[in-house]
């Protein structure tokens, strides 16, 4: 392993504020009628965030509400950029940031899993290889050449998920989507991700099930207003965590 | 180049997009590809009504002419507007995961180019049935498809990525297109236009092209390489500044939507 695969991600310095306009001007007529209109508050997400994330760590974000991990999490798969510092990643990344992960509503599952997966940079072959695994992953059984709108919300994330394990990522970024399934498919997709933990695959994930991340995650981070407050070993962490916030 | 990388890196995204809108267009409608024929015939139709029996155009074989200019003017057209709107549409894609986000207007202008391909039959028709006929100057026609596909390349950057900062401009460009369409010698003969008035032709790239496509069709001659060479060079500098544009704004995206 080269020496820069051994950092899968580098996050240098980060600062990240968002813009919150009290009444948005959207549009150039707008714009140029109320030029005065734009008011808008600057709210600091991240202050100068350091990390460094090493090869075959299993990271667990952790904190309350609007403390930035989501943020955090989107900076890193390039949605979004920092206003300073970088984001450095090595490696191939898929992410899982909320519902959807950018189906096609009236496109079947079988077709979105074409879609959803060359997004990530398969090439069809690639596809047509991994795309029983996938479907026997996801349980979808006959839905799968259903139209995607016709899914429950359990469906979208189960299907979601079984395309993002199944492209051979060496980073998977997962945003809080696991307590959308029912038991049987939360501990399947537990399961599977300690398979890719031991093949030494990274993964990041923001999530407030604490339980998982003390079972599964062999670093926390918590996140607390913009600013890294702890970093370390999960039990410890956790501790803490609880702590401050009960 | 970046870009070159990542479009090849993603070329499977670009091909998936580029099916799904060809193929999507004619999926679920009784008529099918008859749509992209339907919708020039039409307006070939109003219009030589209008400009040569109404207004009596002193041009010859007023409809070959008119439809040499017409089909390649939509293709132009398309690209502006659903270029416009391409990556607002994409919204919740982009919000959701990475992917070089050049790819959409790329597919656009591909997936219109191919439809564009197909509306040349109409052309084809029109010069064969019409009385002109066919020379071998026709094969001039890739050349010039090639350089019209570069100029909306860096047209559709430059308005898919403004769009998304200033949403009006979706309705604005639907008035400048029809500005542009009466700026360009479609329905009338470039000559025609005063000398004083010759500018606003000039700096049009799609003068230009569409000039070049009633030559080797309407004419049979060899386009004018000259005015090709005019076209290429505002192609180029328009996918320049096409390619800044879109790679500042990009970075916000995600937030603007």
């Amino acid at each position: 392993m080269s020496k820069e695969e051994e950092n899968r991600i580098i996050v240098d310095n980060v600062y990240k504020t968002f813009n919150v306009y009290m009444d948005k001007a959207n549009s150039l007529k707008e714009k140029m009628l109320f030029w005065n209109r734009n008011r808008k508050e600057k709210r600091e997400v991240l202050k100068n965030i350091n990390l460094t994330i090493k090869n075959g760590e299993a990271v667990g974000l952790i904190g309350v509400n609007g403390s930035g991990k989501s943020t955090l999490l989107k900076l890193m798969t390039k949605i979004i950029y920092p206003n300073s510092g970088k984001i450095i990643t090595n490696g191939k990344l898929t992410s899982l940031l909320e519902l959807g992960a950018g189906f096609h509503p009236d496109f079947s599952g079988r077709e979105n899993i074409y879609f959803n997966a060359s997004i990530f940079g398969l090439t069809k072959k690639q596809i047509d290889e991994r795309i029983d695994n996938i479907i026997e992953f996801s349980e979808l059984g006959s839905y799968i050449d259903n139209p995607v709108r016709t899914y429950s919300s359990g469906m979208y994330m189960r299907l979601a998920f079984a395309v993002a394990i199944n492209v051979d990522a060496d980073i998977l970024l997962v945003d809080e989507v696991l307590a959308v399934g029912d038991q049987h498919f939360q501990e399947k997709c537990i399961a599977k991700m300690k398979e890719l933990k031991e093949q030494g695959k990274t993964m990041v994930f923001v999530t407030h099930s604490l339980g998982t991340v003390k079972d599964f995650c062999n670093r926390a981070i918590w996140l607390n207003q913009g600013v890294v407050k702890m970093d370390g070993e999960p039990d410890e962490v956790i501790e803490a965590y609880l702590k401050e916030t009960t | 180049m970046n870009i070159a990388k990542d479009l090849y890196n993603y070329r499977e995204l670009l091909k998936t997009n580029i099916k799904k809108d060809v193929g999507g267009k004619y999926k679920n409608s009784v008529l099918g590809v008859l749509w992209s024929f339907i919708n020039p015939l039409l307006q070939i139709a109003v219009y030589a009504l209008v400009f040569q029996v109404i207004l009596k155009s002193n041009i010859e074989n007023y409809t070959v002419y008119l439809c040499c200019g017409l089909i390649p003017w939509q293709y132009f057209s398309s690209i502006v507007l659903r270029g416009a709107a391409v990556i607002v549409d994409n919204a919740n894609i982009i919000k959701k995961v990475y992917f070089p986000r050049e790819i959409l207007p790329i597919s656009i202008v591909t997936s219109e180019g191919v439809n564009f391909l197909i509306s040349t039959i109409i052309i084809l028709g029109f010069v064969i049935f019409g009385g002109i006929g066919l020379s071998w100057n026709i094969l001039w026609y890739f050349l010039i498809v090639a350089i019209q596909f570069i100029v909306s390349i860096g047209v559709a950057l430059i308005v898919s990525s403004l769009t998304v900062y200033f949403r009006d401009l979706l309705h604005l460009l639907g008035i400048v297109i029809q500005l542009l369409f009466y700026a360009t010698p479609i329905v009338y003969a470039i000559n025609s236009v005063p000398a004083n008035l010759q500018w606003i032709v000039k700096i049009n790239p799609m003068s230009y092209l569409i000039e070049a496509y009633r030559s080797i069709f309407y004419n049979q001659t060899i386009p004018n390489f000259q005015g090709l060479l005019i076209a290429l060079g505002m192609g180029i500098a328009l996918c320049v500044v096409g390619y800044f544009i879109f790679n500042k704004l990009e970075k916000r995206f995600a937030e603007e939507l």
